[in-house]
């Protein structure tokens, strides 16, 4: 438990210091030139619902800040009419795109300020970044990460959160689980083969049997040429839909989007001369399938999802 | 089209035998598994030249009823055991792919 912690916190600081303030920013950021009557700053203001705007010059160049605070200054002492360059905050204090979210957090230690400028490498104006984008960025990434854990924990706990339509199902009371745990290609289509009687024996439509079968196949033959570890499969047979999901615990997918490319493929040449390694085993799995989700890390296997309606004939 | 005929007619050798009376509808040739996955009708034929027992699997799941071997080549003895189990019909024919093909074709369309 302790270890998890430790592991926690240290994917967490990567995340948090990895992260660049142009990833978390708003943009494109609402600006005012210094020539803009004060009174139309507040409208900007009103209607945005900000509280503050960079200044600029010609070419997006920043020269200041003007903020609420002010406008209550010229609420107090000056006229509406006056320009932002009669109230603005000149030279404020900005931060640079590509600097990294960690800088921030040092430089609002000392600050302290609401908003602050962002300028790329030419010092033009690109964004705005205030402490509401960074909580609400975190609030994100956070819930993702909790969420993600969430489900491996039902996952461990023989329970498997559907990716697609976000009901637990039980691995327990599962109607068809298969084990795949040969490592020989020649065995490939065993599970499939399987998930095919059992769902005849079922009554399923001839159609929908087809689809699982060969979805099931092309996955199944991932599991056994590329994990390097063994896997399952599992079939829960509903009223209105069928869902299918197989599992290993391997090396993971490197590039979701690539390997669902047609014709990318990892597989060896021996491979190959078997008529394997296509490439066309997750673009396969797609196409024989009515929704289908793969999730995968490095190192930690992938879970094919793929889910089947139950059409009324 | 009945196999029987197709197996008559193109002077085919039966080397595992399904059930009887099996109408065929369509044909594919190809050696990438999860291309005739892809692409190939149920109730089909299958030319191929790979022999090794995970065709058995992919004609299974398909829909393949019957798989023919080429230019006088054999099966292994493990996939014929298996074609057997699943009643796929395996074939053997001496001419090449491209004239069974050509045969095929006409006897189906």
């Amino acid at each position: 438990m302790q270890n998890d912690v430790e592991k926690l916190v240290e994917m967490l600081s990567k995340v948090f210091s990895n992260t660049k303030i142009k990833e978390i920013m708003t943009r494109p950021p609402i600006v005012v030139t210094q020539e803009t009557k004060i009174k139309y700053v507040k409208d900007i203001m009103r209607i945005k619902g900000i509280s503050g705007m960079p200044v600029i010059a010609p070419g997006f160049k920043l020269v200041g800040i003007i903020s609420i605070e002010d406008i209550i200054r010229v609420f107090e002492n000056g006229s509406f009419d006056d320009r932002v360059n009669k109230w603005m905050t000149p030279d404020p204090v900005y931060l640079k795109e590509d600097e990294m979210l960690l800088h921030f957090l040092q430089v609002n230690e000392d600050l302290k300020y609401g908003r602050y400028p962002v300028v790329n490498n030419d010092h033009k104006v690109v964004g705005v970044v205030t402490k509401l984008d960074i909580l609400s960025w975190m609030f994100k990434k956070l819930g993702y990460i909790y969420v993600h854990d969430e489900r491996r924990e039902k996952a461990l706990n023989k329970k498997y959160m559907s990716t697609i339509t976000g009901e637990l199902l039980d691995k327990e009371g599962v109607d068809f689980s298969y084990k795949i745990d040969y490592d020989s290609v020649e065995m490939i289509g065993a599970a499939a083969t399987r998930l095919k009687k059992f769902l005849k024996e079922k009554k399923i439509q001839e159609d929908i049997i087809r689809k699982i079968s060969i979805a099931t196949y092309e996955a199944e033959a991932n599991v056994v040429i590329h994990s390097s570890s063994t896997g399952n499969v599992y079939c829960w047979i509903k009223q209105d839909h069928i869902k299918v999901l197989i599992e290993d615990f391997g090396k993971g997918i490197e590039d979701l989007e690539q390997a669902m490319k047609e014709g990318f493929t990892t597989a060896p040449d021996n491979i190959k001369e078997k008529g394997f390694g296509a490439g066309m085993g997750l673009p396969n799995m797609k196409r024989f399938s009515d929704r289908m989700t793969i999730v995968s890390s490095i190192g930690k296997g992938v879970k094919v999802e793929i889910l089947y309606y139950i059409k009324e004939k | 089209m009945k196999l029987e005929k197709i197996i008559k007619d193109l002077n085919l050798r039966i080397i595992s035998a399904g059930s009887d009376d099996i109408e065929i509808i369509n044909g594919n040739i190809g050696d990438l598994l999860s291309e005739v996955m892809r692409t190939a009708k149920p109730d089909s034929v299958w030319i191929t030249y790979q022999t090794h027992q995970n065709i058995i699997a992919v004609a299974e799941v398909v829909g393949i009823k019957a798989i023919i071997i080429p230019c006088g080549l054999h099966y292994s003895e493990d996939t014929a055991e298996k074609a057997c189990e699943h009643g796929i019909y395996l074939l053997e024919s001496d001419e090449s792919a491209f004239a069974v093909s050509g045969k095929l074709y006409g006897l189906i369309s």
